[in-house]
């Protein structure tokens, strides 16, 4: 008699968590909530600032801008309020303004690294400087941004760069034991021709397969037990259904580019060996002169720290930090770690270096 | 009564299993981790991929050409078209852009206090010279 209710109880238990189970699989969480504006567009590319929530006089003033990946959303910079870097960064006065690459159709198959770093990237920071009526500005790179961000630094270093950050930025190609996706591109096995031919532009479908496959046990079972596990715990749920809308929403990768990235940098590593040439010049990371911090994530299997650290000492810039952190490929800058580490480290690095 | 254990916290048969299956995932990731590292992956996943490939490119190109010609005799604009207008708008943008430049520079010019814009004529004239 005495067990009823507590049966009872069990069943309430089990079918709320039926119940936040069936939601988190279905729907899409909310991400990418910090208030913004487009400030200005091209194809498909878009700049966004984020509204101040400082007052003017106690804002920084070099403004910030934010580049990610050219084949994910850059919503992960901006997951979900009380775990965003952006809102975090807003918070702490800086004029923060993101470019979204967007996703490219097949008219944009033609599209290289040279056009996102070379032409889309300057129209954007000239219209950002326009905005903040600065003409100086610190730019963070992640991953493939990171590369497109170098070029940038290296091809342009007197247009108004002064601080550079580079997250978890694959740069040197030569340790081809250690970068597994080096082994799976190589010539003998990946014929990049062939699936360009196919598609025009690199499926999103095989890129996330290409990410996920590196721990496939943790990708396709280990975190939806996590998830099982956890089911009654709504922090955790929560975060789990807002990575998740990330992580599966992935977007084509212009075919060129990725052609680009596969045989100029994966095979050749032409960026660190000097001989990469976009638009008839070579690229000098020499020629970088910005205050720079390399930020590494001690455990990455997408871009291992082997990939980020030789950069420190091939630029010119005399102000230079590496910053080592424990912690994976995404999980340094959107894990539960980032809000008490890399953040503030960032944000510490940066403050003294954003006063006119 | 013996329905928590010394934490305060409920029984729970399934813990001991759960340990289990974590160790045992722990194990079979890192095998897996392994396994996809080896040249042996690379080579079986690249194989893979080629035999798709291959069979896929003739069937694609033949549904290509069929959908171009059925488009064209109904009249109707064909991906190509598509792309090649969009090519176009993208052009334009940036042809936009390059006036909302002029513009942008032209309004911070106006912006600024005359002291500042004949000195930065003067500079432009030696320059000039």
């Amino acid at each position: 008699m005495v067990a009823a209710p507590i049966q009872a109880d069990e069943f309430a238990k089990a079918e709320e968590r039926l119940r936040r189970l069936s939601k988190i699989l279905t729907t899409k969480a909310a991400i990418a909530q910090t208030p913004k504006e487009q400030i200005w567009a091209l194809n498909k590319t878009k700049l966004y600032r984020y509204y101040p929530v400082v007052p003017a006089e106690k804002r920084h003033k070099i403004p910030l801008l934010l580049v990610f990946a050219l084949m994910n959303r850059p919503q992960i910079l901006d997951l979900r309020p009380g775990n965003s870097f952006v809102e975090f960064m807003v918070r702490q006065g800086y004029d923060v303004y993101l470019l979204d690459w967007g996703c490219p159709g097949l008219e944009d198959k033609d599209l290289k690294f040279d056009d996102y770093a070379l032409n889309y990237l300057p129209r954007a920071i000239r219209k950002m400087k326009a905005v903040s009526g600065c003409e100086e500005f610190s730019m963070l790179g992640w991953c493939i941004g990171a590369i497109l961000t170098t070029l940038y630094a290296a091809v342009c270093p007197d247009e108004g760069l002064r601080n550079l950050l580079l997250l978890t930025a694959p740069l040197d190609f030569s340790r081809k034991d250690l970068i597994t996706f080096s082994q799976w591109t190589d010539e003998r096995y990946f014929d990049v021709d062939k699936v360009l031919a196919m598609f025009g532009n690199m499926p999103a479908e095989m890129i996330e397969y290409g990410a996920k496959a590196l721990k496939p046990v943790e990708n396709y079972i280990g975190n939806h037990l996590r998830l099982f596990d956890n089911l009654d715990k709504p922090k955790v749920t929560e975060s789990w259904h807002a990575m998740n809308t990330w992580v599966t929403d992935n977007i084509p990768m212009s075919g060129a580019a990725f052609r680009q990235l596969i045989v100029d940098l994966y095979r050749n590593d032409r960026l660190m060996q000097g001989t990469w040439v976009v638009r008839g010049e070579r690229v000098d990371v020499s020629r970088i002169k910005a205050n720079l911090m390399t930020v590494i994530a001690g455990d990455d299997h997408i871009t291992p720290p082997c990939q980020s650290e030789t950069i420190q000492d091939r630029v010119s810039s005399t102000d230079k930090e590496l910053y080592r952190i424990p912690g994976g490929h995404i999980g340094i800058m959107a894990g539960s770690e980032a809000a008490k580490k890399t953040w503030p480290h960032i944000d510490k690095w940066l403050a003294t270096r954003s006063e006119e | 009564m013996g329905e928590s254990n010394n934490d305060g916290k409920p029984f729970d048969p399934f813990e001991a299993w759960r340990g289990i299956r974590n160790e045992s995932l722990d194990a079979w990731s890192k095998v897996m981790i392994q396994a996809v590292n080896s040249e042996e992956y690379a080579k079986t996943s690249g194989a893979m991929l080629d035999a798709y490939l291959t069979a896929s490119i003739p069937f694609n190109e033949m549904l290509k050409k069929a959908m171009t010609q059925a488009l064209q005799q109904a009249n109707m604009p064909t991906r190509s078209d598509f792309i090649s207008l969009a090519e176009r708008m993208t052009q334009v943008e940036m042809r936009i852009d390059d006036i909302d430049a002029k513009l942008d520079h032209a309004a911070m010019r106006h912006a600024e206090p005359p002291e500042k814009k004949k000195s930065k004529d003067k500079e432009k004239n030696k320059e000039g010279e």
